[in-house]
């Protein structure tokens, strides 16, 4: 079984993910903080289904100086890595202006420099194991519209997900001749905890300016990124994957 | 085992790979020379820390890159004694 590491994997979008990506036969292991009732839950469904594999792994990615120590720990318990999702990030809202300048740091270390340098100790993983499991792997990164749109209170949110997409473009260059393919996913406003600040009056406004008149779910964005572990998005690399019902059509 | 034949069967097999014509392998020969490029290097580094467990440019830019095949020895050797 190919091995895929999903980031933030115990919950909202990263939990969907993880388990859409076990159900497609590969071994999972979703890193978090903290294991959730709802990991247990779907490890519980995927052990008795008998394809593919979920593990929980515990780790805070914002310690970066453990980053390089993790992805060895996780090859050695689990064999070479094909594939990576980085998927943790925090969502922090606030208005510029007002919020802490810690806060501003924090938002861009965990959602930038954490998955950047997960990304490095992964790849390099995946460079030494080419001798055992060939060329090939998969990296989709978790961007968001609101890296190439707007939205009032998310000026920082919004900075480091259109730098990942920035990431995944020149990344994509630089790994095309490993066989290695690089995107992203770009969801819209999804029913996750990171949204759960939104009011009911924002989402049914979200909604309608939306060309399909609803939100995605959490499965359309797992859907998505099963896509492009498949073999049919082989030649997809270097791209971003919006799936946001038609909000920013 | 010297790290002498390991570094030498890695740049092979991964130029092989990476289908880079490579220059016949001498301690005189530099690397910019050899006909790996920097992913080739990338790679071989990586392998090298894979399978000696030691990587001798991670540490924050105070090692000088090797110039030669030579130099790149010397430095696994000086590393892993």
């Amino acid at each position: 079984m190919r091995n895929v590491l999903v980031t933030g994997g115990s919950r909202g979008l990263g939990l969907g993910m993880a388990q859409r990506l076990a159900a497609a036969g590969f071994q999972v292991v979703a890193l978090a903080r903290k294991d959730s009732d709802a990991l247990a839950a779907a490890r519980a469904q995927v052990a008795q289904e008998g394809r593919g594999a979920l593990h929980f792994h515990a780790f805070d990615l914002a310690d970066i100086d453990g980053i390089g120590a993790l992805v060895k720990d996780l090859r050695g318990a689990y064999g070479p890595f094909h594939g990576l999702v980085n998927n943790a990030g925090l969502g922090t809202a606030g208005i510029l202006a007002s919020m802490p300048d810690s806060a501003i740091e924090q938002l861009i270390r965990l959602n930038i420099v954490s998955p950047v340098t997960l990304t490095k100790y992964v790849v390099r993983s995946m460079m030494a194991a080419q001798r055992e499991i060939g060329q090939g792997g998969r990296i989709v990164n978790i961007a968001s519209i609101v890296g190439s749109t707007g939205y009032s209170g998310l000026s920082i949110y919004s900075a480091t997900k259109a730098a990942l997409v920035g990431f995944t473009r020149s990344l994509a260059r630089e790994l095309g001749p490993l066989g290695i393919t690089v995107n992203a996913v770009a969801p819209g406003f999804v029913d996750t905890e990171m949204t759960h600040t939104l009011t009911g009056a924002q989402r049914g406004q979200i909604a309608r300016r939306s060309a399909l008149q609803r939100l995605p779910t959490v499965e359309d964005v797992a859907g998505a990124v099963d896509f492009l572990f498949s073999d049919a998005a082989r030649n997809v690399t270097g791209t971003v994957m919006t799936i946001d019902a038609g909000n920013t059509a | 085992m010297s790290v002498r034949p390991i570094i030498l069967e890695n740049i092979v097999r991964i130029a092989q790979q990476q289908k880079k014509p490579l220059a016949p392998l001498t301690d005189e020969l530099p690397l910019l020379e050899s006909g790996l490029d920097s992913l080739c290097i990338a790679i071989l580094v990586a392998s090298l820390d894979d399978s000696l467990g030691v990587d001798p440019f991670d540490r924050d830019g105070d090692v000088a890159f090797p110039v030669t095949i030579g130099d790149l020895i010397g430095l696994y050797e000086h590393a892993t004694a």
